[in-house]
């Protein structure tokens, strides 16, 4: 072995090293990036909320050419239908050949009029006669061997209704049904252009053979009622209303009730503001409390029904506005899923969701659409050109009522009277509005926030100056691990804490409490007054450093009096109880679990935070200032306040905000210290819900992918930022700081 | 300029001494507050075990209450307190807690040979005992001599055998109808790929199962009928008698009877049964055993995945990566990871884990088992692997500072004495570093074992049907003995939903404190044992530098 060999290094080491060199590397690059690809993924996640609907087109299938009274299609998007003038319906499956089913009509009898009801599925009639028939559709699906399913139609006449005047010819119909009754109105024309607007009531009744009775409950003639000619009429779902539209842009409102037809309200014009005030179509929209409007030239206006806080009643009112059409949209269409419906005006194709006030999608097409439907499930677009082809279009928008207005702005809801923020993810029917708005939460964390930092901010700054500028360092050893125990109390013991057990205690003590946080800092000072104007033999007994020690038990004194002098108080100035006297003199409400109480707690996780960094921002501050500074005669306060607080006070901007970030992520001492009600009310006797509350509360049942799932996601990314943007500033002026005092 | 402000006042005295004080009052409500809380916690929760007398209560109205004493509060209307006592026998007075006005109160007394029966169900039953129904038709009075140690021992037996009742119809008969199911599964599986054998092999074997289903049923019938052979009756405060079956019966006191001694075995004794026992009545009585043990076993999970990647990331960062102002903006990145709220995580941790990546797993090797889903779901490996990603940024930290704190003079030895890079780290630096990320992990482990609103979300649930450790090995399992999939309790989430969920609040609310004592006890602990090696570690470095 030569020399040179004997100071090589062997083989192995090098590839081993070699080897772990790429190893770490790798890996803690892997890792690193790992870490950060929570935001990716969480951005991910929440991307396709602010996407619009894609439309593509998926095939066409011909069916017969000419106008169609309705055109309609199943639940599942498989089998339009149509319906023809002379009473043909013609189902057009895409596969297979199309049939058709034939109503009962008398010769020369026409059908004149339809209403058409997607969510049941049955359609109801009118006649050149005057007659008024029900058609059931009958869709089914079936399963079938090789596991797809097969959808089939058993269209069926059921019942027939009478009312109007014999003969004379139906223009419109409506037909709604609630519990108790049916209520069907025709309007008729005579060839002289005379018109009858009728409204009758309906039960059905069953008898011990099966047979089919229809019993009238009332009739009214509403032709009187109303002025002009009488355009279009549509009668809600629930039977409570029935809608009518005069040739020039009047819209009148009967309510209907157990005895007959009274109106509800008059006159109002959706489009008065314009040259042409004249409606082109009027429709509700899903779940029958908003009407939809379009003008003659193209304008696109909503109308709901809220109650009115001037009137004290309910009526409708103009909520939205969307942008034009091209020309009068006289196509409709409405998802009975959703808020979402379709215009169509010539070759332009327009879907629009109603509760954010957006167009999802627009295009212009090849055709001239002259009847379209949305599929039930929101997922199929079957659009009818006039030479009789249907183009049916996927439809993909998973998330129409997302989107940054419905999250951050003030959304006008159905039923409301003002548009507002608000939060109410889930309801009980079907036809419920998702209120998605996240400020409320957004302000619910800040509250709660706001009042932990109330509460933490003096006692953790006062206390981390006395530790590092007055106290003995002696303490030190024992005070700064106490404080990281503080730090570790998991907060669900905290919240637990402060739900049942201060919480309660809080509630019949209010007074008490309020004295005691002014009566504490106040008593502080008072002592230290009292104290410094003792004779000098009696301060030396207490050395320096050593006063919390002493005001420990005199503290203890005070919060004790404080406490007792809460219920005499109470009785003075409250009249005895300040739960009542509360509400009575603001207006606003107390709740068992308020922010006080939140505040009070969150403190415990906050404090301690705040504390350790302040503490060592102020212990960093070059000791050679201090001493110049008390050399020079200032005495420890002045020292204190005047020298080592300024110079630290990037540091202690920095705990604050941590401290800031900390509260604001806080999830289980809220879920568990407050009502969780989404209110947006800055009263520090109410509760909130935060943003991480929220999460906590309804990611568990929320539907994978679904629109609620990717809102509480985007929730996580707005906590997720705000703290990390917090955070990082802070850290940066930190480091700033610490570069501060190598040049001192 | 203004003129500095003398130091001095005109007295004599210095300036802002009283302001001093102010900050005197900041540091003493602060320790003042985490004592308060301390003490809280471990009063109330040590309280719970100590077996409590029982009073009898005579008041004005000339109606009498027998029960515990459990604490006072001020009236709502701010007239006097009231007391609230624990009466028992919620099965013949609708609940077991009732508030009294102090005034209301003639007379109290702790009558001896009263005797406190804690129930399987219903809570406990209080009164004086009359006699014994035994099972062969013969009756013990209750002033015979024999008549308490008679009893003690005919407890002893019933719990015995409700132990034997208990692993035979959840150990055994929850293997078998767990190996029936499995056999489902594979009888899937066979018809899916076709394989005749495969489905003869389940369906005999599923047989052979449901025979022996049969057999164990009987035999748990039998045991269940010795259960209620023997009876006790005891009479109310109101002179009610009560028949209590004996194989309801868990204990049987006599609270006013027991000497200091006793009281504290009986003390040492329910503490055991908490900590040892399974949760009964929905969480509010018996133990929180496997709420300790889920608590453990996902602390476990998260230390061995958190451990590796958090040292070697930091190994990158501090001796490998170049040192420059992109490195300084990843750690600062880092260091704010760990004050990202947990909930976050949570809500990565059910969007990754369990839907993304269990989904795909159940795909890929749980086909059978769809669309029952056996990773897609939460469970305690998802809940391990949040809680990881939770505190990563906490070890990495940890992990660099020890790596950095180690002197320059030994890397620079070992280098000079001809080691590789490689080498020096392993021999040199990180033998130097270990007590520092010790410290790291124990801070993490603490922060997770604590923490509870991500594992809302990734598989925490209030009652667990089993352990995630066992002694079951499943047909289509595909890791014998430990079932990462599945849900598990802990001791935080057991503190929110005995406390928010719970339908008998009043009853609940015992145990919550004792559990809460029992976490905060842990994470006291854990805190203090990291604090104590950080010292010493800085000890170390302040006088063993080269």
């Amino acid at each position: 072995m030569s020399t040179a060999d004997r100071f090589q290094t062997a083989r192995s080491t090098l590839l081993v090293d070699r080897f772990m060199t790429s190893f770490i590397k790798i890996g803690g690059i892997a890792i690193i990036l790992a870490v950060f690809a929570i935001f990716f993924f969480i951005l991910i996640e929440i991307i396709p909320l602010f996407q619009g609907a894609r439309v593509s087109p998926v095939g066409q299938r011909q069916g017969p050419a000419g106008d169609a009274v309705v055109f309609g299609v199943d639940e599942w998007g498989r089998l339009p239908f149509l319906l023809q003038e002379d009473g043909t319906l013609h189902f057009l499956p895409r596969d297979q050949e199309p049939f058709s089913h034939r109503l009962a009509l008398a010769a020369s009898e026409r059908i004149t009029a339809a209403a058409y009801d997607q969510l049941h599925q049955h359609i109801t009639v009118g006649t050149s006669q005057g007659r008024v028939l029900r058609v059931v559709l009958g869709y089914q699906s079936r399963l079938l061997e090789d596991g797809t399913t097969e959808v089939l139609a058993a269209p069926q006449s059921a019942e027939a209704y009478a009312l109007g005047e014999a003969g004379l010819p139906i223009t419109a119909i409506g037909f709604g049904e609630s519990h108790a009754a049916k209520l069907v109105t025709i309007l008729q024309e005579a060839a002289d252009g005379r018109q009858r607007l009728s409204a009758a009531a309906f039960t059905i009744a069953r008898n011990m053979l099966g047979q089919v009775r229809i019993e009238q409950l009332w009739e009214r003639d509403l032709t009187s009622l109303l002025t002009g000619r009488i355009d279009q009429l549509l009668v809600d779902g629930k039977a409570e209303h029935i809608v009518v539209a005069t040739a020039d842009g009047e819209v009148s409102v009967f309510a209907a009730n157990d005895e007959g037809v009274e109106i509800f309200q008059r006159g109002f014009r959706p489009f008065a503001d314009l040259p042409d005030p004249r409606i082109a179509s009027m429709h509700y929209l899903n779940g029958d409390v908003s009407l939809v409007f379009s003008s003659v030239g193209g304008a696109n206006r909503i109308w709901s029904l809220f109650i009115d806080p001037q009137l004290q009643r309910r009526q409708y009112g103009q909520t939205k506005v969307f942008p034009d059409t091209a020309g009068a949209a006289t196509v409709y269409a409405r998802s009975i899923r959703n808020k979402a419906f379709l215009l169509a005006s010539g070759n332009q194709v327009s879907l629009r969701y109603a509760t954010t006030e957006t167009v999802r999608w627009q295009s212009e097409l090849p055709f001239t659409v002259a009847d379209a439907v949305i599929a039930g499930k929101y997922d199929r677009l079957l659009l009818r050109a006039p030479d009789g082809v249907i183009h049916e279009y996927a439809l993909r928008d998973p998330h129409p009522e997302a989107g940054l207005r419905a999250f951050f702005g003030k959304v006008w809801y159905e039923g409301r009277a003002q548009p507002e923020y608000e939060w109410q993810s889930s309801g009980a029917t079907d036809d419920f509005e998702p209120k998605l708005s996240l400020v409320p939460l957004v302000f619910g964390s800040l509250k709660g926030t706001f009042y932990a930092l109330l509460f933490a901010l003096p006692i953790a700054l006062l206390g981390a100056v006395y530790v590092s500028e007055f106290m003995h360092h002696r303490f030190k050893i024992i005070v700064k691990p106490t404080i990281e125990i503080m730090a570790s109390l998991p907060s669900v013991v905290l919240g637990f804490l402060a739900a049942l057990w201060l919480a309660p205690l809080v509630e019949n003590r209010v007074p008490s409490v309020l004295i005691c946080l002014i009566g504490l800092p106040l008593g502080a000072l008072a002592f230290g007054a009292l104290w410094t104007r003792l004779p000098r033999a009696w301060r030396s007994w207490l050395r320096p450093g050593y006063e919390f020690l002493l005001f420990a038990p005199v503290m203890l004194l005070i919060a004790a009096v404080c406490w007792q002098l809460g219920p005499p108080l109470e009785r003075l100035l409250f009249g005895g109880d300040f739960r009542q006297w509360w509400p009575q003199a603001t207006g606003a409400s107390f709740e068992q679990r308020n922010s006080l109480v939140v505040g009070f707690m969150m403190g415990f996780a906050v404090i301690p935070i705040i504390f350790t960094i302040v503490e060592d921002a102020l212990s960093n501050v070059p000791p050679a200032l201090r001493s110049g500074s008390l050399a020079l005669g200032a005495s420890r306060w002045q020292t204190a306040m005047r020298i080592v607080v300024p110079t630290a006070s990037a540091g202690i901007l920095s705990a604050i905000m941590i401290g800031f970030g900390r509260a604001v992520g806080e999830t289980m001492i809220v879920v568990m210290a407050t009502g969780n009600t989404p209110v947006m009310d800055i009263n520090i006797f109410n509760g909130m819900r935060t943003l991480s509350a929220n999460i906590a509360v309804e990611l568990p049942e929320a539907p994978h992918g679904g629109t609620l799932y990717r809102t509480l996601f985007l929730g996580a990314m707005l906590l997720f930022l705000l703290t990390f943007v917090v955070n990082t500033a802070a850290e940066v002026l930190r480091q700033h700081l610490r570069e501060k005092y190598k040049t001192v | 300029m203004t003129l500095p402000m003398p130091a001095l006042r005109s007295d004599g005295r210095p300036r802002g001494e009283p302001l001093v004080w102010l900050t005197a009052m900041g540091l003493s409500v602060g320790l003042a507050m985490i004592v308060a809380l301390l003490a809280v916690i471990v009063v109330q929760g040590v309280s719970v075990f100590w077996p409590k007398r029982v009073h009898a209560i005579k008041l004005h109205d000339g109606t009498t209450l027998l029960g515990e004493i459990l604490k006072t509060r001020e009236r709502r209307d701010g007239q006097g307190e009231e007391l609230q006592v624990f009466v028992g026998n919620r099965d013949s007075w609708g609940n077991a807690f009732r508030w009294i006005d102090r005034r209301a109160i003639a007379d109290l007394e702790q009558p001896s040979g009263v005797i406190e029966v804690e129930r399987v169900e219903y809570g406990d039953a209080i009164g004086y005992p009359v006699r014994l129904l035994l099972a062969d038709g013969s009756a013990l009075d209750a002033d015979d001599p024999a008549f308490r140690p008679r009893i003690a021992e005919l407890v002893r037996e019933v719990v015995e055998r409700r132990a034997e009742i208990f692993h035979l119809e959840r150990r055994v008969i929850g293997r078998n109808s767990r190996a029936i199911n499995e056999q489902e599964v594979l009888l899937r599986r066979a018809k899916r790929t076709g394989d005749a054998a495969l489905a003869e092999r389940a369906r005999a074997e599923q047989q052979r199962l449901k025979e022996e289903y049969e057999r164990l049923a009987e035999e748990a019938t039998r045991l269940r009928a010795l259960q209620n052979a023997n009876r006790l009756v005891i009479r109310l405060i109101d002179g009610r008698e009560r028949r209590i079956s004996l194989g309801t019966v868990v204990a049987v006191t006599w609270p006013n009877d027991m000497s200091f001694s006793e009281r504290l075995g009986y003390f040492f004794g329910n503490l055991w049964t908490f900590l040892s026992d399974n949760p009964r009545e929905a969480n509010t009585e018996g133990g929180i055993f496997p709420a300790i043990f889920g608590t453990f076993v996902m602390t476990l999970l998260m230390s061995i995945a958190v451990t590796p990647f958090g040292v070697l990331a930091a190994i990158y960062l501090r001796e490998y990566a170049k040192q420059g102002p992109f490195v300084r903006a990843v750690r600062i990145s880092i260091n704010n990871l760990a004050g990202v709220p947990s909930i976050v995580f949570g809500v990565f941790g059910l969007g990754f884990f369990v839907y993304i990546v269990g989904g795909t797993i159940d795909e890929l090797f749980f086909t059978d088992r769809l669309p029952e889903p056996t990773y897609g779901t939460g469970g305690i490996l998802w809940a391990s692997l949040t809680l990881a990603l939770m505190t990563v940024p906490v070890v990495i930290v940890a992990t660099e500072e020890s790596i950095a704190a180690v002197p320059r003079g030994m890397r620079e030895g070992s280098l000079a004495l001809g080691a590789s890079k490689w080498q020096t780290i392993q021999r040199i630096v990180m033998p130097a570093a270990v007590p520092g990320i010790l410290t790291g992990l124990i801070l993490a482990m603490a922060r997770g074992a604590g923490e509870v609103a991500p594992l809302m979300l990734v598989g925490v649930v209030k009652l667990a049907p089993s352990l995630p450790i066992d002694g079951n090995w499943n047909a289509t399992d595909i890791i014998p003995f430990l079932h990462l999939e599945q849900k598990f309790m802990h001791l935080g989430f057991h503190i929110y939903d005995l406390g928010f969920q719970s339908p008998d609040s009043d009853a609940a609310v015992p145990m919550v404190f004792a559990t809460t004592l029992l976490l905060i006890t842990l994470v006291v602990v854990l805190n203090l044992a990291a604090i104590l090696m950080r010292e010493r570690l800085r000890r170390k470095y302040q006088t063993g530098a080269f």
